[in-house]
């Protein structure tokens, strides 16, 4: 480093630095602004988020007027059939339980297989 | 505000102030306002023309600040992340100013700066002013390089400008304060 060098890094290093308590409070009054807005901005999210939840659970709501009695229909249809299967007398015939039997494996075959399905996706997506 | 209940602000170390700050306790911020504003003001007002644009430009670094004050690791880094902040907003202004810091200002030549009469007089050196004859882009590399210690890279590093371009604007910069501070001989 020449002499230059040196005569300039004194110089910056004795360079005045202002100060005063002006600036202070002009930067409080900045950082009490920007807390200000980051109070608004949150709010209105928090509001944004219960508008869009609402407009979920309204739509959901319309859903279920829409198909919720056919749901319910269909639904008591199935336990009419469960209860009456349970109460009628036992009826014992080979061609009967064979094709119980083969309905019951076909759904239980559906079954295992969707569930094979979903374990190999599940593996890849993990993988 | 957890941080606050322990702290004497005045007797607080800059360490303590800045980790009040990032748990947004606007009154260590305030503190550490005070302690940096000279640094940061002085910094500013050497890389503007004008003292007026340098504290603006030196608030709007302190706000930001603030903002980001989370994403700071350690309080030891303070200095050097806020100097990068104050640099950004620098070149932010500068650019919405269309000032370029890119090109190499060929068209003042070196040679045309002259000794000021009270340098010539072996007079004490007014580097302000010497510096205000400098281009912009001179006026922060030199500053940043021989005001903060910067080496080029670092400076590459800060403004985002080229290493080929920095070396220049610093040598161009300190061959022509050299020509205005340095006494006649």
């Amino acid at each position: 480093m020449n002499d230059f060098d040196a005569l300039l890094k004194r110089s910056f290093a004795e360079a005045h630095e202002p100060a005063d308590d002006g600036f202070s409070v002009n930067v409080g009054r900045g950082v009490a602004r920007s807390e200000a807005a980051l109070k608004v901005r949150n709010a209105t999210y928090a509001v944004g988020m219960a508008a869009a939840g609402a407009t979920i659970l309204y739509g959901a709501y319309g859903l279920v007027g829409i198909f919720g009695q056919e749901i319910l229909a269909t639904a008591g249809l199935e336990v009419a059939r469960a209860h009456s299967a349970i109460s009628s007398a036992p009826t014992f015939s080979v061609q009967g339980m064979m094709q119980a039997l083969g309905a019951g494996l076909s759904q239980g075959l559906l079954v295992l297989g969707a569930l094979a399905g979903g374990a190999v996706v599940y593996r890849q997506v993990q993988e | 505000m957890a941080a606050r209940g322990f702290l004497n602000l005045a007797q607080a170390t800059e360490a303590a102030l800045i980790i009040a700050a990032q748990a947004r306790d606007q009154a260590a911020f305030g503190e550490l306002v005070k302690r940096r504003q000279g640094w940061a003001r002085a910094l500013l007002r050497r890389m503007c023309n004008s003292h007026a644009e340098a504290d603006d430009l030196a608030q709007e670094a302190f706000i930001k600040a603030w903002d980001r004050l989370r994403d700071l690791e350690t309080p030891a880094a303070f200095p050097g992340w806020f100097r990068r902040i104050a640099v950004t907003t620098f070149l932010m202004a500068k650019r919405k100013q269309k000032a370029i810091f890119e090109e190499i200002d060929d068209a003042s030549p070196i040679a045309a700066e002259e000794s000021t009469p009270e340098a010539a007089a072996g007079a004490k050196i007014d580097l302000e002013k010497a510096l205000a004859k400098l281009s912009d882009a001179e006026r922060l590399c030199v500053t940043l390089n021989h005001g903060e210690g910067l080496s080029h890279s670092e400076i590459v590093d800060i403004t985002g400008l080229p290493l080929g371009t920095v070396k220049s604007h610093v040598l161009r910069g300190t061959e022509k304060l050299r020509r205005l501070l340095e006494p006649a001989t």
